[in-house]
């Protein structure tokens, strides 16, 4: 038995599904549970407050999902998934969750669940991935109608209906909607993978724009082009980028 | 275009149908003294002429549908087409006769058809009109077939949904749920899961029960809802609130079974489930003079991308009403003000009593 402490914060927002890991622990002195949350914003607000070492965490929640949630954390605490649904199993494995606990399940399994959170949580090392890998594996079977930002504790869903273009800064992305521009910690080629290719263009190594917001390509004295979007912003499209759009623009004309 | 013309044996039926007219035309020919050579080749190219120039009449048909029709206007217009055409024929037959006439052997016959015209007029109406009424019946074959085209196809998705609402009752995920809410209570409250072992039981005995039949009474049917909802009550503690509008009229009143489950059961995934503060759900009934009024209402997260159209589920409901009901019943779906609400109106098949209360009154 280790003398190390370990800290938890337990995520689902049925009241009875937290009562059970809760009570699951009570046998373990060594875990401290720090906030158990009803919801993905609480867990988002608590986990930053308390960086705890292990998440209990159901998958779907109000507002925030399980795996939303887990976008926004850093650190990356070790995750273990406690839900009634057995599809997410594998994207679970995918964002390097511990293990993946079906509902209901028993004691020796909760256990079994518990020894190798407790293990991961020695070696030391975070072994969550990098937001990166993490949206990747979200590509895989979660079709992205949104995209959660966190700003300080703040969480806000940006629905992809109101995002008009998407700026490259270095390792993170500004996401431009009519109201105000979100900074998310991606790089665009990333976001670009998981953006439905029928709505979102890359024109620049630095700019990806909605379609729909296009009101017309302008070519400059330099004969470079330069896409105007309904709200007059200008972007610059590079060639490969006008090649993209042009072939977009013919498709859709026919 | 004119189904007539749509297929070789329709129209040769149909031309072999005009020989029988041309051998009553030859007959009165030669009772009217023409020569045999004179009456075959004036009704030959006559008879021909005739069968394709009525064949316009599928444009009558189609621009005066029976189904629309009153004797006062679609007679009138039936008689004055006949009329029409039947001169045009008759006309077409005399220049017909005149053109023959230049044929030195056949010198008379511009004469004879002359004293014919009034009697060609007279078979071209007849004529005319039969043929018009042989579109009608062909029409009115072609929409039965398409009607019971149309009747499988709601019947083969109604039975899908009775299918569905029979899957519905065994929703894995509900029971997962339900079960660990139990395993929760086992050690918290064992009074409370004794009483949620036996509400699920309550739930699955009843929904098995309902699947079996076609139609059940609404009192059946809410009973149902009352044990599936106090299961959900207990899983979503304070979030999930019922409100009840059950007009007493309609109790007795036969509906397909298990037709309101999945509105209920989609008011709580798409609902309730979504929301941090849960909300209430409201389902009420009414009688409304002769036709049964049934609503079921939730709010929704309004961060959550709207759905447009129909979902599966909803779009089963609906044709389980239009299988019972076919065009005798609404349904409308779909949010406003961050309530969804699927509304139902259909015939109600008890009488409309009044309440003992409105009796007092």
């Amino acid at each position: 038995m280790s003398e190390r402490v370990y800290t938890a914060i337990i995520v689902d927002d049925e009241d009875l599904a937290r009562a059970v890991v809760q009570e699951h622990l009570a046998g373990h002195p060594e875990i401290t549970v720090v906030a158990s949350c009803g919801n993905g914003f609480e867990a988002v607000k608590a986990a930053a407050e308390h960086k705890p070492d292990l998440l209990f965490l159901d998958i779907q929640m109000p507002k925030l999902t399980g795996f939303e949630v887990l976008e926004l954390l850093d650190p990356q605490p070790t995750v273990v998934f406690i839900t009634a649904y057995d599809q997410h199993a594998l994207k679970a494995f995918e964002v390097h969750a511990v293990d993946y606990l079906l509902k209901p399940f028993n004691a020796e399994r909760f256990e079994e669940a518990l020894v190798r959170a407790k293990a991961r949580c020695d070696q030391g090392q975070p072994m969550g991935p990098q937001p990166m890998e993490l949206s990747a594996a979200a590509r895989s079977d979660w079709p992205l109608d949104r995209l959660v930002v966190k700003d300080g504790t703040k969480v806000t869903l940006i629905p992809l209906a109101r995002l008009d273009y998407v700026q490259a800064q270095d390792d993170y992305v500004l996401l431009k909607t009519p109201e105000k521009s979100h900074l998310k910690q991606q790089t665009i080629s990333n976001l670009e993978t998981r953006l439905d290719p029928k709505r979102f263009l890359r024109i620049h190594r630095s700019f990806i724009i909605q379609l729909d917001r296009l009101a017309r390509l302008e070519q400059t004295p330099s004969e470079s082009w330069v896409a105007v979007l309904q709200d007059g912003t200008r972007l610059p499209v590079s060639k490969s980028g006008y090649a993209r759009l042009k072939s977009v623009l013919d498709a859709g004309a026919v | 275009m004119n189904p007539l013309l749509g297929s070789r044996a329709a129209l040769g039926t149909y031309l072999l149908g005009w020989i029988p007219i041309g051998g009553l035309l030859v007959f009165v020919a030669l009772g009217q003294h023409w020569r045999l050579v004179e009456a075959l080749v004036f009704t030959a190219p006559l008879c021909l002429g005739g069968a394709f120039l009525f064949l316009s009449s599928w444009y009558l048909c189609k621009a005066l549908p029976l189904r629309t029709a009153t004797l006062g206007s679609h007679g009138v217009a039936w008689i004055l087409a006949a009329l029409i055409m039947a001169n045009l024929w008759a006309g077409g037959g005399l220049a017909l006769a005149w053109a023959l006439g230049q044929v030195p052997m056949l010198s008379g016959i511009y004469f004879k058809a002359r004293v014919a015209g009034s009697f060609l007029v007279a078979v071209g109406a007849v004529v005319y009109l039969a043929v018009l009424t042989l579109h009608y019946l062909m029409d009115a074959v072609a929409r039965g077939k398409l009607s019971e085209a149309r009747e499988a196809e709601f019947r083969i998705l109604a039975q899908d949904a009775e299918l569905r609402a029979l899957r519905a009752q065994l929703n894995p995920h509900f029971l997962f749920n339900s079960l660990n809410s139990i395993s929760a209570l086992t050690t918290l409250d064992p009074a409370k899961a004794r009483g949620m072992c036996i509400l699920l039981s309550d739930f699955l005995r009843g929904s098995l029960r309902l699947g079996e039949k076609k139609l059940v009474s609404l009192a059946e049917e809410v009973d149902l809802l009352k044990s599936y909802l106090a299961i959900e009550q207990i899983r979503f503690g304070s979030r999930l609130q019922v409100q009840w509008e059950i007009d007493p009229r309609t109790q007795a009143e036969p509906i397909p079974a298990l037709l309101l489950q999945p509105l209920v059961e989609n008011a709580i995934k798409h609902g309730i489930a979504g929301l941090t503060e849960g909300g209430v759900v409201r389902i009420a009934a009414r009688r409304l003079g002769p036709v049964l009024e049934v609503q079921v209402e939730n709010p929704v997260d309004e961060d959550t991308p709207v759905v447009h159209g129909l979902g599966l589920g909803l779009r089963q409901v609906r044709s389980r009403l239009q299988m019972r009901f076919g065009e005798r019943m609404r349904f409308e779906a779909g949010v406003v003000d961050g309530q969804h609400r699927v509304h139902m109106v259909f015939p109600a098949e008890t009488p409309d009593v009044p309440t003992p209360d409105e009796v007092q009154k």
